[in-house]
């Protein structure tokens, strides 16, 4: 069976491509908007794909993820080892060579995410075996007895005829067996990947109110639909006060002091220039992050580092509100402070700027790089985490021959 | 499979089909900016951050959701199609359907290619106008959306052209070739459009001033940049069709829709506030957008992102990118600036500087070599001790050890230059033709072989015809080769010991063809060139000086009616320009077309009269005639008024028959005033004024108005309105006989109004007296 040609096939595929060009232009916004985006199109991927073992099904959503991954031509180099050819550059110093990863990681993110849910349930069924037919089995093989029939099937059906087919890979008489008996159990994998997504702010502001006291003043910075939510649940149970940093050149702060105000919590908008002075006042930072690197660190916003620092200065905690797509198994291992992603210098310098335009080179990061030792805690839509288990909660949701589409 | 996601696909998808949209590429440039480049490929082809500018044109379009794409190819046809059969767009999962159309190699300008398209029959719906050198991420399906939803309330709008705010100094705004646009403020539409050449300096815009009465705000701008983005609607193919010379997409189209007051068509603009768009318009808008692109203004379209050509790139800080896939080889020695782009297998060796330069794949830079602001094409080796400074090379050139080029030059493909050849700033080299690929046929470009001898300081440059392109019919490419051939020895520059090149002569602005096109002289020409400063060039702003009335003697001795009142409501105002440009008075053809005009409507006028026209044929006649020499509508105006003045009969000593003649005359064609293509009253009657102040017939004027007011040509409210003009009581006039009748004639209309307030009075009066 020429497998190969069925994996360019299917990372070909329209809906593929759709999400690929979208991911180049930037049209798709925010991290767990691309997520969810990016597990919708597995499904539909796993839904039409034609797989005879688990291996090669496994291939096909590696090479799905691997076309999403590539659309990001800032790829993600999981390796410590840097190896690039260049032997020197005069004018820059080492630390320019950094492998700089992309803005969207949960797309690589999720699709990890997918195939170790895809596997975990492999392996549950296939330990089951065809002899254990009774559901004191793992808690996933009774939801798959439960809920996980093919849909064609008859209730009448016998359910151990079921198993069987389900299991015989490469079966040279009907070599779609497999994929027809296993497809049911995948579709239920992707939709608790898909479920977790959508229930993913309500978990994080779970635990609001343990984090944010009456009377209290917090800063924000920028605008982070994570944070935004965390706060207006802690505004049911606590009165307290957010100082929102607008964070320039964007001004997502802009919106997020909007908000919440109009949820009804006392909110001031100041400058990012004041975020030192204001510092002594604050009782905690609460940020949003872009990704959550393996080390404990993370990409935000700009501006993130200079709130951070100043709240180490005044040695005022730092909360980090994420939810766990946003664990990325990368490491920053040369940067210092930026994730050099630039965006265009249009929002620092106008356009219509046209005789500085020549002038003047324009630096404008999108999100800046807080190491490990600057943040407290991340909290998640699974618990409460330190920076130093960032890795530990890796291992966990991501299997290791992931971390290289 | 669930349903939900299967559902959410399939909206996804009809709404992409909702409305099929359609693009045009044109995809030759219809001039020759980049010879000799251009001599082998076409200049869509050209790689721009080493993708070609066709990718880049493709990836604008497939941003805004475009599904049709015909690309009208001239020259170098084969090879286009060729690209694009190549290129990801054409693989069904891109989405886009690409049509390449071969046009006639008669083709010499866009309005001929609209022609095509329209004879073709290729366009259903409102469309997308781009040319093939286009670097844009504005979103043109906003643009679309805001065309349609325009379309729907005003059927004249016909078309949308996209501009960017830049400042009057923008690098990427051509100081040769840029416009003044006249916009109405709230609603955008484009109301006058003004090109500005740079050299000559144009110091002066003229804006009709019915604009000014037209409108209550009017924005004039000196600071966009035109995208050459155009959303338009089906008939504008056919409008080309009907106007056979138009050539240009501006300078003949949009301002023959915008003074034609025949058509009723309207343009707008969109000032697009974000995203970057601009066109590889020469090699100084090369340049510019090179470093844009770099720069990241054209983000998310930038080398390490969304690279058309599908390479990826590694952005490393200072806005260096390197190729990614682990080939580019760079010595622990040299040194890489700012703002560079480095394509893959490309080698960079011991203590070489590359600088703000593009270096494309499978390059070559030798030991110690400099290279600032340049563009080195695929697979080009250079060696080492080299200079390069502000030029474009080719593809697989060649340029051997210790070669200077200097600011300006532009090296054709497969060159080969040197050992020690030093180029003289502007110098353009291509390769020698061999006996057996002669009829490949470099093409041509205007030679001047007198201007050799003038030493560095007088440039070349390409004193390009209107009709000239990028693809010369092969007779006259071939006869001017052999001219530079044969001037080979002549020439200064040394290319070296191994050349197989020779360099195209160098030209001067002296022997101008003094009917060139304005946009094409060889001054303005510097102004586009990579490199040229043009310092040398005069080109400081004349100083903002304002005058109202600059023009009005201009076209006041063409007899027939010489008016106080016209100079009040001369057609124009004139307004300074804060960047230097060129001054465009009217030219000495315009007031001779104006002349031949009012001699040709007293001649039909009188024919009409004599032979008892009816108003409509005469209407018709006149409005032909007036599209022909396109003269404002007020001297058509001037023209039938002072006729039917003219054809009263006078009588003398009898006022009753005097009266009955008028009557007979203003009821025969009174009406024509108001068909011609307008109405004004008032203008009707201050031009009555004017010419019975000028005619013998002034004693009869107070009877013609009452005349024509019993006509309904004129209202009451009119007479009023113009008896305020202060213009109308001869003010600002000389005092002399004029002054003097224009005078009478005031008081006469002073008594009309009187006996106007007075009936007013008396019905008031009647109303009162019933109640």
């Amino acid at each position: 069976m020429g497998i190969l040609p069925e994996i360019q096939n299917v990372a070909n595929q329209r809906i593929v491509e759709v999400l690929v060009s979208k991911l180049r232009r930037r049209q798709l916004v925010g991290s767990r908007q691309t997520a969810i985006e990016t597990v919708l199109v597995l499904r539909q991927v796993v839904a039409k794909a034609r797989f005879s073992n688990i291996e090669q099904l496994i291939q096909i959503i590696k090479a799905v993820g691997r076309r999403l991954v590539q659309a990001q031509p800032k790829g993600v180099y999981p390796s410590p080892v840097y190896s690039f050819p260049v032997h020197s550059i005069g004018l820059l110093n080492a630390s320019a060579f950094v492998s700089l990863p992309y803005p969207e990681h949960t797309v690589g993110n999720t699709v990890r995410k997918v195939l170790h849910h895809v596997r975990e349930e492999y392996h549950a069924v296939s330990r089951a075996g065809p002899s254990t037919q009774t559901q004191k089995s793992s808690f996933l093989i009774s939801k798959f007895v439960s809920q996980g029939q093919p849909r064609k099937q008859t209730l009448a059906a016998p359910k151990s005829e079921a198993r069987t087919t389900s299991l015989r890979e490469n079966d040279p008489d009907d070599p779609d067996s497999f994929a027809k008996g296993l497809k049911p159990v995948l579709m239920e994998a992707i939709q608790d990947v898909l479920d977790e997504l959508e229930t993913v702010y309500d978990n994080v502001s779970k635990s609001a109110r343990d984090h944010i006291h009456s009377d209290e003043i917090v800063l924000t910075i920028g605008h982070s639909k994570t944070v935004e939510s965390f706060l207006k649940a802690a505004a049911h149970y606590r009165n307290y006060t957010v100082i929102v940093a607008e964070s320039a050149p964007s001004f997502g702060g802009h919106e997020m002091a909007r908000s919440l105000s109009s949820a009804g919590i006392s909110t001031f908008l100041v400058p990012d220039s004041s975020i030192y002075a204001l510092m002594s006042r604050v009782n905690k930072c609460i940020l949003g992050a872009h990704a959550i690197l393996a080390n404990g660190g993370m990409f935000a916003i700009t501006g993130s580092l200079l709130a951070v620092s100043a709240a180490q200065a005044h040695s005022t905690p730092v909360v980090v509100c994420a939810g766990q797509f946003k664990l990325t198994p990368l490491w920053n291992l040369y940067h210092e402070y930026g994730a050099l992603d630039f965006a265009d210098p249009s929002s620092v310098l106008g356009f219509e700027e046209g005789s500085l335009v020549d002038k003047v080179d324009v630096v404008n990061p999108y999100f800046d790089y807080v190491g490990p030792e600057l943040i407290n805690v991340y909290i998640t839509n699974d618990g409460d985490h330190p920076p130093s288990s960032v890795y530990r909660l890796i291992k966990e949701s991501y299997d290791d021959e992931d971390h290289e589409l | 499979m669930p349903p939900k996601s299967s559902s959410a696909g399939k909206e996804r998808l009809i709404d992409d089909e909702e409305e099929p949209l359609q693009a045009v590429i044109l995809a030759d440039s219809f001039n020759k900016r980049f010879k000799p480049l251009t001599t082998s490929k076409p200049r869509c082809l050209l790689p721009i951050c080493n993708a070609p500018l066709l990718d880049w044109t493709f990836e604008s379009l497939s941003l805004a959701g475009v599904h049709e794409i015909f690309v009208i190819c001239r020259s170098h046809a084969d090879l286009v199609r060729a690209a694009i059969r190549e290129s990801k767009w054409s693989k069904p999962s891109s989405g886009l359907k690409i049509v390449p159309i071969l046009t006639a190699k008669e083709t010499f300008s866009p309005g001929d290619a609209m022609r095509d398209i329209y004879t073709r029959g290729l366009i259903t719906t409102d469309f997308i106008l781009v040319n093939g050198d286009l670097v844009s991420n504005v979103r043109i399906d906003e643009v679309v959306k805001v065309h349609r939803e325009r379309r729907k309330t005003n059927k004249d709008a016909i078309m949308t052209m996209v501009v960017k705010e830049s400042g009057a100094k923008h690098r990427t705004r051509s100081r040769g070739d840029s416009a003044v646009f006249a916009l109405d403020a709230e609603s955008h539409e484009c109301l006058h459009y003004e090109p500005v050449t740079g050299y000559p300096p144009k110091s002066q815009v003229r804006i009709p001033r019915e604009i000014f009465a037209e409108h209550p705000e009017v924005e004039i701008r000196n600071d966009l940049i035109d995208c050459s983005i155009d959303v338009c609607s089906v008939e504008v193919p056919s409008l080309f069709q009907d106007n056979f010379d138009w050539l240009d997409l501006r300078r003949d189209f949009v301002l023959g829709v915008l003074t034609s007051d025949l058509l009723m068509k309207n343009i707008h603009c969109y000032i697009a506030k974000e995203g970057y768009a601009a066109r590889v318009k020469d090699t100084k808008s090369y340049d510019s957008i090179s470093k844009d692109i770099l720069a990241r203004w054209t983000f998310p379209l930038v080398p390490d992102d969304n690279h058309p050509g599908g390479h990826s790139y590694e952005h490393l800080r200072g806005n260096r990118y390197i190729a990614k896939d682990n080939t580019v080889i760079l010595s622990r020695t040299c040194k890489i600036g700012n703002n560079t782009l480095i394509g893959s297998f490309t080698q960079v060796f011991d203590n070489a500087q590359v600088t703000a330069s593009v270096i494309g794949q499978r390059c070559k830079i030798g030991m110690n070599t400099v290279i600032r602001n340049s563009y080195i094409f695929d697979g080009t080796t250079i060696g080492a001790n080299c200079v390069i400074e502000n030029s474009i090379i080719g593809s697989k050139v060649q340029i051997k050890d210790k070669t200077r080029v200097q600011k300006g030059c532009l090296v054709a493909d497969e060159v080969v230059l040197g050992p020690e050849a030093k180029l003289r700033p502007f110098e353009r080299v291509s390769k020698r033709r061999d006996a057996d690929d002669a009829e490949e046929g470099e093409e041509g470009e205007d030679s001047g072989d007198e201007s050799e001898a003038e030493g560095d300081d007088e440039e070349e440059g390409g004193d390009d015809e209107e009709d000239a392109s990028d693809d010369e019919d092969e007779v006259e490419s071939d006869s001017e080769l052999e001219e530079a051939e044969a001037n080979q020895a002549a020439i200064g520059a040394t290319l070296g010991a191994d050349t197989n090149a020779i360099a195209w002569p160098l030209q001067s602005g002296e022997q101008e063809d003094s009917d060139a096109d304005e946009m094409e002289t060889f001054n303005n020409q510097r102004l586009m060139r990579i490199g040229d400063d043009a310092s040398d060039l005069d080109l400081t702003d004349p100083g903002s000086i304002t005058s109202s009335e600059v023009d009005s003697d201009s076209d006041s001795e063409d007899g027939f009616m010489i008016s106080g009142a016209r100079r009040a409501s001369s057609s124009a105002t004139s307004l300074p320009l804060t960047t230097p440009s060129t001054e465009l008075l009217v030219p000495p053809l315009a007031s001779a077309a104006e002349k031949e005009f009012q001699s040709e409507v007293m001649q039909s006028l009188e024919r009409a009269f004599a032979e008892g026209h009816s108003v409509d044929n005469a209407a018709v006649e006149l409005k032909t005639l007036r599209m022909s020499t396109n003269v404002p509508l007020r001297r058509v105006r001037e023209a039938v008024i002072a006729g039917i003045v003219e054809q009263i009969p006078i009588v003398e000593g009898n006022p009753a028959q005097q009266r009955k003649e008028i009557a007979s005359v203003v009821d025969r064609w009174g009406e024509l005033i108001d068909k011609i293509g307008g109405v004004d009253a008032v203008e009707t009657v201050s031009i009555l004024q004017t010419h019975c102040a000028t005619s013998e017939r002034m004693p009869l004027f107070g009877q013609i108005l009452a005349a024509m007011y019993q006509n309904d040509i004129v209202e009451e409210d009119d007479i009023r309105e113009w008896h305020k003009l202060p213009a109308s009581k001869g003010e600002g006039l000389k005092s002399g006989t004029l002054q003097e009748n224009m005078q009478k004639c005031w008081t006469i209309g002073s008594r009309m109004i009187q006996q106007f307030d007075e009936q007013e009075e008396s019905e008031e009066s009647e109303e009162e007296s019933e109640d």
